[in-house]
């Protein structure tokens, strides 16, 4: 038997969850058609083989729908954690290297954002670009990016006062150049992990600002909708609605985690010798 | 120390006994209590969009708008029968000019608002110059000026005739002059069958028997309306809390111990309309108008005729509907000659005849493009949904690709005038019809959906200018369909309607819940319309 470290496992762990997740999202986005057809002559059947998940009260597939919300959920997740990664990325270089007054102004905005409660700004930003995917998308875009944007500040400030940035500096080096070729490397492994673990918020709020009513339409296959549909039949005791999807979205969330710190382990040169 | 703990357990050993004993007594009273109130009060449990949210003026919406019921709290002048005639409630007789601009009511003399103070015709007046100046639920355009004449008599001066005055008289509670102020909603008296005894905003409404009301005696003494969210309702139901409780479809096949389910027949219907112009104009605010599938008369009967009701009603209500054929089912100025077969092979004749053939994939096509449209519902409402996503299935056996959307109501009202949208109507009252049908006051088409017919709108201003009620109804059906034109199959068919949704609820075993009339659109305030009569048997 072969005998592996905690990091070699760590990183079969992450391996294994970005297999799962990858698969998941290209099933979900192959059913997705599948989600939407209804059919009463099968409704609100409870679990069985040929429906693993049951069915809902017109007839859809649950087991199909819940993999489709899914799939939705992870793609809606990168591409917002994607986004919020790049402004925060910027705001936060902008912060550290532009001087003085840019990062007032970027430390103050980030305050701001920080200071409004996330939902709230969610759910504005969301109905003011017309709901749907875009509309959640650009929602959590703009109100995660902060956390990602400071840490990256606080990092980017630490790095100007040090030796090798100065020489860069006395060498004549301009001061995006020096932003791109000597601090990004630098940069990155803090950058990936904050992104990854990003998704997991991004695909918890698109479920709850869609559990609200603000995010995605009612007839599209989303975690968020299937979870508020089921409220309704929780009292009359169709518990399969609710409990297979909320226990697969907390697995991906989960999933992503370990991802995220299976990539934290193998990118941060701190904890290269675990 | 031992001595103390024995102590102890005295102590806890006489405090439990108190506990269970004072228990004990607690619940002996409350039972008693209970059978001695049950007699003559019931709670009704309604959805929380029932709660008015002005309160109890009926300047603001109280029995009229949108939903109609009867006020309870204020008396009305006319009220509407079993049958949905005319039948009088403070009026004792009423008489309308040859040309239909002048209405004088004779009132009764006997009647005393609840603070003592009698109710003459100038409260009557005061009450609809009142609505007419501030009413933003209902539409008093065609009233110029109510007069009292004397005591007992008004005299209402209209801008045009408006035969179905009466059936305005039936919605409008009659304020105290005396008594009518800002705070009016929340503080209402009335002549009706009960007052109000307390209201818990977002909570409850209690309403208590009125001991001087000139009609028959309430039998039921006290009305408590709770407002709760279907699920809730249904919980409250399973608990044993409350005695009659709305609930939906959904839940209809559950058992309760000790209630029973009650449906009943409504004009609450649900149906779609059919731009029938095609699309590439728009109107004076930019929004765009017409559809082009729609626009074709044989497309729109082809639909008619494909929908199978009672599979529909079967599928999506579980049983608890009856087919819609008209925004009016049933009432005194439904044209029975509106109903309609399911007839699929009619329907792919006329899609045929149209031009629109079936291809390999089973879909139709002409010109390459793909029969279909886009169906919209208000989201959130999960009955309008599965009766789109039903239609949709229903409509793609005949090969029309439909699209269901979920669509907010900001947004509905201009988007429908283009595409299909998933409706809820039915009112006591023709309007209705004028409403949906009639050309929009100097607009060019029907205010919901494109349409436009200048013989049916002939009928219904013939059918307003008319100062014969029963009259009136003939031409109300002429305008359905007069034998050449109209809105039915056989016409321009610029709706579609689906069905009538039964209205459902938990009654408490023994609860004798009186005859109720077609419930009007919304699954709300109706249902009480008559609780003075209902009463307890065991």
């Amino acid at each position: 038997m072969i005998h592996r470290n905690r990091r070699e496992m760590m990183v079969l762990l992450a391996a294994v969850s970005l297999i799962l997740l990858a698969a998941v999202t290209i099933a979900g986005a192959n059913v997705y058609g599948d989600a939407m057809v209804t059919d009463f002559s099968r409704k609100n059947l409870p679990p069985c083989l040929e429906y693993p998940f049951g069915t809902d009260f017109m007839g859809r597939d649950m087991f199909v729908r819940t993999i489709a919300g899914l799939s939705v959920s992870i793609r809606l997740g990168l591409v917002t954690a994607a986004f919020s990664a790049v402004i925060a990325f910027f705001m936060g270089m902008a912060a550290a290297v532009l001087g003085k007054t840019a990062d007032g102004l970027v430390s103050g905005l980030i305050d701001l954002m920080m200071g409004i409660p996330h939902i709230l700004l969610l759910i504005l930003i969301s109905f003011a670009c017309g709901k749907g995917f875009w509309g959640v998308v650009i929602g959590i875009s703009m109100t995660h990016w902060t956390s990602l944007a400071r840490l990256i500040r606080g990092e980017v400030l630490q790095l100007r006062e040090s030796n090798y940035m100065k020489i860069a500096a006395r060498l004549g080096h301009g001061k995006l150049r020096t932003a791109m070729v000597h601090m990004t490397p630098h940069l990155l492994p803090q950058f990936i992990t904050g992104l990854v673990l990003l998704f997991p918020h991004a695909i918890l709020h698109e479920a709850s600002i869609t559990f609200l009513g603000f995010g995605l339409s009612p007839e599209e296959p989303a975690i968020g909708v299937i979870l508020s549909e089921s409220m309704k039949y929780l009292v009359t005791g169709e518990w399969w609605l609710a409990v297979f999807p909320g226990v697969l979205l907390v697995g991906v969330v989960l999933l992503f985690h370990i991802l995220g710190q299976g990539v934290l382990l193998i990118l941060d040169p701190e904890r290269a010798h675990e | 120390m031992r001595e103390r703990n024995k102590n102890r357990w005295w102590y806890a050993v006489l405090a439990a006994g108190l506990t269970i004993g004072l228990a004990g007594c607690g619940e002996h009273q409350e039972k008693e209590e209970e059978k001695a109130e049950i007699k003559d009060s019931v709670t009704v449990v309604m959805g929380p969009s029932s709660e008015p949210e002005a309160g109890f003026d009926p300047a603001y919406g109280w029995g009229a708008g949108e939903h109609v019921h009867e006020p309870l709290i204020q008396s009305t002048l006319t009220v509407t029968n079993q049958d949905l005639t005319i039948g009088y409630d403070l009026a004792t007789g009423m008489e309308v000019s040859e040309d239909g601009m002048t209405w004088t009511v004779d009132i009764r003399k006997d009647v005393r608002f609840t603070d003592g103070e009698p109710l003459t015709a100038e409260d009557v007046a005061f009450t609809y110059n009142t609505l007419r100046d501030t009413s933003s639920v209902n539409d008093f355009t065609m009233l110029e000026e109510a007069v009292a004449v004397d005591g007992d008599t008004v005299e209402f001066h209209m801008t045009k005739p408006y035969s179905i005055w009466p059936y305005t008289m039936a919605v409008v509670g009659i304020l105290p002059e005396h008594a009518y102020g800002p705070d009016y909603g929340s503080n209402p008296i009335g002549s009706g069958r009960y007052m109000l005894k307390q209201w818990d905003k977002g909570q409850q409404v209690i309403l208590e028997a009125n001991p001087d009301y000139y009609g028959e005696a309430p039998k039921m003494k006290q009305v408590t309306v709770l407002f709760m969210e279907e699920d809730a309702a249904f919980a409250a139901a399973k608990s044993g809390q409350v005695d009659l409780v709305y609930t939906a479809a959904a839940y209809a096949d559950q058992q309760i111990k000790g209630y029973e389910l009650l449906a009943f027949e409504t004009v609450d219907n649900r149906g779609f309309n059919l731009p029938v112009i095609p699309a590439g104009t728009e109107d004076k605010n930019g929004v765009p108008l017409g559809n082009d599938f729609t626009s074709d008369v044989r497309v729109r009967r082809a639909i008619n005729v494909g929908i199978d009701r009672e599979e529909m009603i079967g599928n999506v209500l579980n049983g608890y509907g009856s087919p819609a054929y008209s925004v009016c089912d049933k009432m005194p100025w439904y044209y029975e000659g509106s109903e309609i077969e399911y007839d699929p092979e009619l329907a792919a004749e006329l899609l045929d005849e149209a031009g629109w053939k079936l291809g390999s994939d089973g879909m139709r096509q002409k010109n390459g493009i793909q029969a279909g449209f886009t169906l919209m519902y208000a989201a959130g409402d999960s009955v309008r949904q599965a009766l789109a996503q039903d239609t949709a299935n229903q409509l793609k056996e005949l090969g029309i690709q439909v699209t269901v959307e979920g669509v907010g109501w900001d947004t509905a009202y201009d988007r429908a005038q283009s595409d299909p949208m998933m409706w809820g109507w039915g009112a006591h009252t023709p309007m209705e019809l004028y409403n949906i049908y009639h050309t929009a006051p100097g607009g060019e088409y029907a205010t919901y959906s494109p349409y436009s017919n200048e013989t049916v709108d002939r009928y219904m201003d013939e059918a307003l200018a008319c100062n014969d009620l029963e009259e009136s109804y003939e031409l109300w059906k002429k305008a359905q369909w007069d034998g050449t034109t109209g809105i039915t199959q056989e016409g321009d068919i610029p709706w579609i309607w689906l069905v009538n949704i039964d209205h459902l609820y938990f009654s408490r075993d023994g609860l004798q819940v009186a005859e109720q009339k077609l419930h009007p659109h919304g699954h709300g305030w109706s249902i009480v319309n008559n609780v003075d009569q209902w009463s307890w048997e065991f």
